[in-house]
């Protein structure tokens, strides 16, 4: 088989990057995209010379404050992200249309068709985004898409400077289980402190550790993941770039900067999530017949369910419900969740049929109406649903 | 077992008991029919545990017993017999029936007749008796409504009540709902209501159209069934075990707009509409204007992106102010299909509240209809 060509794209403290092209004062400082302390915000990003001082992202801001005591609190709510994030995707998409967006800042391309080579290539998608966007971004590239990414966390930590890294990591083919061997398990997707705990019991600190060892002791101790571990450590990863298809629809994706294990979290996100996909489908006229739940767990692998609704709504219940279904049929316990999203499709602007019996959804359309007409006045923190009060106080 | 019996009384009692037969099932005898020697007929009897029909035909009974075999490849062999005498005779140590007709001959491996779950047997006693016609007019007016939506099981049922000397029928699928009352010769005794799957009743008024003039309907005390006697036929079916909405409180008991309009050219006018009305979500207008000094007219506009836009205009007798409301063409056209009278009245208060559809002077069956609003 011909050997595969994979960039990964993560865009450096994207937060930060967007929020110093907005007030240019911050650049150089640190400052962090977050919650205030007193309503126990978190961090989500941190810029390079806040992370000088520990700082980093899902640290609890009172914490970084007491690290770096002059850090600059930036609110998220006037981010420019999604349409930044657009353009930057947009030039990914002028190299080829084999892309997987892993999140807003984050993308796969593969570029096994192109006749240049990885490291020219990363370098003129780098210059084009760096020119167009102002923004840094770091590119990894490999012959599979878990090498690419390790690649670009590595080059990434590389650079120790306050600076974005704006790094290029290119493992050439057949250099993959080398380039691994002195890298901590942890490193590996799939592995968390749990199974890098019994690695380490087992006397496996280095991913070359673990490929010392039989895929009969690995499947002996970790059972069927313990192959794909093996194959991971030594450089192997057959997964394809999956291109998402555009078809009409509306959603709402959260990307979290640690992975969640905490089914609450995950459940409260998606309620948030429910109420703009269902604010966004009211806005623009729109029902949905069709509401989707997608879920990437720790180690990227991703999963779509989605469910066809009797009729056709954009209420926030209605959607929430069927997103909390769909999640709770596919949650494990103990599993951690790199993103989740919420999306609605099969969307149509005909009129609708109502419900003769369930006049509950007549009273949510007044409801949902109302709520938006405040929000359009007032903003969108005019009125909120009484578990955001509730998140917020704890 | 041995018997002999007329190819077309075979046909015609497969044909009626078939329909019983479990199409996909993990137990095979479901899939069997039952032939059994009954006080000087043959019994057929086919069920799928929802839904069971006993059919008796005349037959020529010269050894009792009974056996199961595949419904379908008995149905599908009669079927191709000629008009002629068919014996069928039983082999009981293979459990093997050999049907014979004419030249033809043909073994069909059965399975023990004790299998076979037994049919329940009504105490007719305690009978309700129904005329036949007026009993397929109720259920035909009333089970298209029923939803096929299996998360909802009380609604993919009739509410049948007895009460004093009336009988109601009522369906809904959550967007439209039947009513139909009708009388009955003698008073119940007690309060009696039942929710009974629509897809029995659709069979049953199939089958009760050409099987005498009255229907005896009996519902034993807890045992979560009804059965339908009918002289040479017997239909049992399951109750659906939920509870049925409380449809009085769904029907509007005013209204701001009543219009009156012939029966047939609103219905002819729902059909055209539809041919257009079918791209775009069934949606269909009715413009219901009531201008001084003119008369009342309604304007049925259906308008699809890809297919184009239709009106209809038709004249009417309308009292109140005018509307502009939106339905469901498949609906409105469905519950039109079953009204008999010349005229019909609708009437309204919004675009966003139920409509009720009624025969005029006919008190005995409303419909209600709510419309579709952008959402």
């Amino acid at each position: 088989m011909k050997s595969r060509k994979i960039l990964h794209m993560d865009l450096d403290a994207f937060f930060c990057s967007v929020e110093e092209l907005r007030d240019p004062s911050l650049k150089g400082k640190p400052f962090a995209v977050g919650g205030p302390a007193e309503t126990r915000g978190v961090i989500s990003t941190a810029s390079y010379a806040a992370r000088k001082f520990g700082v980093h992202s899902a640290m609890p801001t009172g914490r970084a404050l007491r690290l770096c005591p002059g850090l600059i609190l930036v609110s998220s709510f006037h981010g420019q992200y999604e349409e930044m994030s657009k353009k930057v995707m947009a030039i990914v998409g002028d190299f080829t249309p084999l892309v997987e967006t892993l999140s807003i800042d984050e993308a796969f391309l593969d570029i096994s068709d192109l006749p240049e080579t990885p490291l020219q290539i990363a370098r003129n998608l780098q210059t084009r985004i760096n020119d167009e966007t102002k923004l840094p971004c770091s590119i990894g590239g490999a012959t599979n898409m878990l090498v690419a990414k390790i690649a670009n966390d590595f080059g990434k930590h590389q650079h120790k400077e306050p600076t974005p890294p704006n790094a290029i990591t290119i493992v050439e083919p057949g250099m993959e289980e080398t380039f691994l061997a002195p890298l901590p398990v942890d490193a590996l997707w799939g592995v968390g402190p749990k199974t890098a705990e019994r690695l380490i019991r087992m006397g496996i600190r280095t991913i070359g550790d673990i490929t010392r060892h039989t895929e009969e002791e690995m499947i002996q101790h970790f059972g069927r993941s313990g192959k794909e571990l093996l194959d991971h450590a030594r450089g192997i990863d057959d997964r394809v770039v999956q291109v998402e298809h555009t078809a009409k629809s509306i959603s709402q994706e959260t990307t979290f900067d640690v992975d969640i294990n905490d089914r609450n979290i995950l459940l409260q996100t998606l309620k948030r999530q429910s109420s703009q996909v269902g604010s966004q489908l009211r806005r623009q006229g729109f029902t949905a017949k069709t509401i989707r739940l997608k879920i990437r767990w720790d180690n990227f692998e991703t999963h779509t369910r989605q469910v066809s609704l009797e009729s056709p709504t954009n209420h926030d219940s209605v959607i929430m419900q069927s997103a909390i279904d769909l999640f709770l049929r596919i949650w494990s316990e103990g599993r951690k969740v790199r993103l989740i999203g919420v999306g609605a499709s099969q969307l149509n602007q005909e009129p609708v049929q109502m419900s003769l019996l369930d006049t509950t959804t007549q009273k949510e359309d007044r409801l949902l109406r109302s709520v938006d007409e405040l929000r359009q006045k007032f903003g969108n923190l005019a009125v909120y649903r009484g578990y955001d009060i509730h998140q917020k106080k704890h | 077992m041995k018997t002999n019996v007329y190819q077309q009384q075979l046909a015609h009692g497969l044909g009626i008991v078939s329909k019983a037969v479990a199409a996909r099932s993990t137990l095979p005898v479901l899939s069997n029919v039952l032939l059994a020697t009954d006080d000087g007929r043959l019994r057929l009897s086919a069920t799928n545990l929802e839904v069971g029909i006993t059919c008796w035909i005349g037959a020529q009974i010269i050894e009792d017993g009974s056996i199961t075999v595949p419904a379908r490849t008995l149905a599908d062999l009669v079927s191709t017999l000629p008009g002629d005498t068919v014996s069928l005779d039983l082999n009981t140590q293979t459990q093997t029936l050999n049907v014979k007709c004419g030249s033809s001959s043909t073994d069909i491996k059965g399975l023990d007749a004790q299998e076979f779950p037994p049919m329940p047997v009504p105490e007719l006693d305690d009978a309700v008796e129904l005329n036949v016609a007026d009993f397929r007019e109720m259920i035909q007016q009333v089970a298209f409504c029923a939803s096929n939506d299996d998360a909802r099981p009380a609604l993919q049922g009739v509410s049948v009540t007895l009460s004093g000397n009336t009988i109601t029928m009522a369906a809904t699928d959550g967007f439209r709902i039947s009513v139909r009352k009708s009388s009955l010769s003698t008073p119940v005794p007690q309060t009696l209501s039942a929710i009974i799957p629509a897809r029995a009743m659709i069979e049953l008024s199939r089958i009760a159209g050409d099987s005498g003039d009255v229907v005896k309907m009996v519902i034993p005390q807890g045992r979560g069934q009804v059965i339908f006697h009918l002289p040479d036929v017997e239909l049992a079916s399951q109750l659906i075990d939920a509870n049925f909405p409380d449809y009085k409180l769904i029907i509007p008991q005013s209204y701001k707009t009543r219009t009156i309009l012939p029966t047939s050219a609103l219905l002819k006018a729902c059909r055209q509409a539809e041919v257009i009305a079918r791209d775009s979500n069934n949606v269909i207008r009715l413009e219901i204007i009531n201008n001084e000094n003119e008369p009342g007219r309604v304007e049925v506009q259906a308008t699809s992106e890809e297919t184009g836009a239709s009106e209809i205009i038709l004249d009417a007798s309308v009292d109140g102010p005018a509307l502009p409301i939106a339905f469901n063409v498949r609906f409105l056209r469905e519950v039109l299909d079953v009204i008999k009278t010349p005229n019909v009245v609708i009437e309204t208060t919004s675009n966003n509240s139920p409509g009720v559809i009624r025969p005029v002077n006919d008190d005995s069956f409303l419909h209600v209809i709510m419309p579709m609003h952008l959402g």
